[in-house]
């Protein structure tokens, strides 16, 4: 359960994200969505331990996210992917783990690597692989962590329309298996809609949460849902309150 | 990593004909012009000197190299220790790091004669000397190199609560390695500067003192001769530094910039 209280982030006398007030349970998969300069990332920095509040609390369990950070149990994927460039694909994602001081298991990441399409570049370095290879990699290093709580950030920001949508579907049926609690920001308001059980929607000057939604798709998510008249429905909802808040 | 534009094998073709033509004009010069053998040797005469007397160039090469070596290494030491510190030690930075900036100006030949005062007249001051002048593009270049990682990595060995010793290994040292080569060859290039500058002052052995007394003789020969030698042992210790350089990259599969 993390947990956010009134949560405030001011850098200077700029107030960044202000008086958040937001509740999430183990197992679900939120998104936050909101303009660009919002406050998404400073946000989820608050959320990873990463940014202390200037008021406020988080806590992760009942605890400092700085106690789930020690026991591996927080996953980031950063807006820029993070990649080390003289480590391959496959070192990149086992090394992560290694930080953490997790028992390596190799297979693990390269059967990881797999499943993102990314077979045959194990060994390439990121140098040598694409905007949106690149990302995968970096998704599957912070899966690979093994961490209860995943934090992503824009992670398909560089990724083609078709890739995102498989990308989605993979993480959707990851986040299904392995019950993570998965918090997503990202700017496109259907990629919201499709990937979680909640859309927080943020806006600006001074970031804060502007509205919750909770996302009720029936049957299971793919493809093909992506055409449906029940997400369409939800995602004008969510458009349209992004725009009444944008004026 | 930064990308360059690498000179191929077959490259190699253009410096040595421009040797070559080098060579010629100087012969041609000693041969068609009208300059006494005295003033200016031709190339076969300074070929001769050597291969006359190789030991004597060779055993002043070692003593150059000795102090090369020992003050070489002292001085990439402290330099790469104090670039840690600054890195690594805020209080220390702000306090310290202005000067190491500024001290880039002052040409640090000058004081050879100050050494002399405080240290005397023996192998101690080259060593000093040559230890000071390796010392600076050291510090300067591994500082800035190991303030080269992005903040984002930091974010990441945080988020998993990994500890300083950690990000300065695997992430902070391996970003610094081609500034700390650039250092390195700089440095390299200088300590045979300071060798020879410290032999001026204070050696009564080394190539610089063998030029020094071909000057004082009035033998150019001599002086052409220990300046080839001097030539060969700077770009011995260049190249080194290049193929260690080179493996370091390749392991690293960073880009190699010469
Ligand atoms: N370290 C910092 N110091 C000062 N201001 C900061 C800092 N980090 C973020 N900000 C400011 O806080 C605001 C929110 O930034 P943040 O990166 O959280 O936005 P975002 O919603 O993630 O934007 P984007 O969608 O473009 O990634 C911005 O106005 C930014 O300038
Ligand atoms: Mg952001």
């Amino acid at each position: 359960m993390i947990d956010l209280e009134n949560v405030d982030v001011a850098f200077d006398d700029f107030t960044a994200v202000a008086n958040v007030d937001l509740g999430i349970d183990d197992g679900e998969f939120v998104t936050v969505v909101g303009p660009s300069g919002c406050g998404k990332t400073t946000l989820l920095r608050a959320i990873g331990g990463l940014q202390e509040p200037t008021a406020g609390r988080v806590t992760i369990d009942d605890r400092a996210p700085s106690v789930a950070q020690e026991v591996g149990d927080i996953g980031f994927v950063f807006q820029q992917h993070t990649l080390l460039p003289w480590k391959s694909a496959l070192e990149n994602v086992v090394f992560l783990r290694k930080m953490a001081d997790k028992p390596p298991d190799r297979e693990g990441a390269h059967a990881l690597l797999e499943t993102m399409g990314l077979d045959g570049f194990e060994d390439a370095r990121p140098a040598a692989l694409s905007g949106g290879m690149k990302q995968r990699v970096a998704i599957a290093r912070a899966i690979h962590l093994g961490a209860d709580v995943l934090l992503m950030d824009e992670p398909f920001g560089e990724l083609d329309e078709i890739t995102r949508d498989e990308l989605g579907v993979e993480i959707r049926s990851l986040w299904r298996r392995e019950r993570k609690t998965i918090v997503f920001v990202t700017h496109s308001v259907p990629e919201a809609v499709f990937l979680g059980d909640r859309c927080v929607v943020m806006r600006d000057q001074p970031g804060r949460i502007e509205a919750t939604f909770d996302i009720d798709l029936p049957g299971p998510r793919d493809t093909e849902s992506l055409g449906s008249q029940a997400f369409q429905e939800q995602v004008a909802a969510v458009r349209q309150t992004l725009h009444e808040s944008y004026d | 990593m930064t990308e360059r534009i690498t000179v191929t094998g077959s490259g190699a073709v253009y410096p040595a004909s421009a040797l070559c033509a080098g060579v010629a004009l100087w012969w041609a010069l000693t041969e068609l012009g009208d300059i006494p053998p005295f003033l200016l040797p031709a190339p076969d005469a300074v070929v001769a000197r050597l291969a006359g007397n190789p030991e004597l160039y060779l055993v002043n090469a070692l003593y150059t190299l000795e102090k090369v070596v020992y003050g070489g290494a002292i001085g990439i030491g402290a330099g790469i220790a104090l670039a840690a510190f600054v890195a690594y030690v805020p209080w220390f930075r702000r306090a310290v790091y202005p000067y190491l900036v500024t001290v880039r100006v002052l040409p640090k030949l000058a004081i050879a004669p100050l050494l002399l005062i405080y240290l005397g007249t023996g192998m101690t001051t080259a060593i000093v000397f040559v230890a000071l002048i390796t010392f600076f593009p050291l510090v300067l270049n591994t500082a800035a190199g190991l303030d080269r990682t992005p903040t984002a990595h930091h974010y990441l060995l945080r988020s998993v609560d990994a500890g300083p010793i950690e990000r300065i290994l695997y992430v902070d040292v391996p970003y610094a390695i081609p500034d700390i080569f650039a250092g390195l060859k700089q440095s390299v290039t200088l300590a045979v500067v300071g060798a020879v500058v410290a032999e001026w002052v204070v050696a009564d052995n080394g190539l610089g003192f063998l030029i020094l007394m071909g000057s004082e003789n009035v033998r150019p020969d001599v002086m052409l001769a220990a300046l080839v030698v001097l030539l060969l042992v700077g770009l011995a210790l260049y190249g080194i530094v290049v193929l260690v350089q080179r493996r370091v990259h390749e392991r690293l599969g960073l880009e190699v910039l010469d």
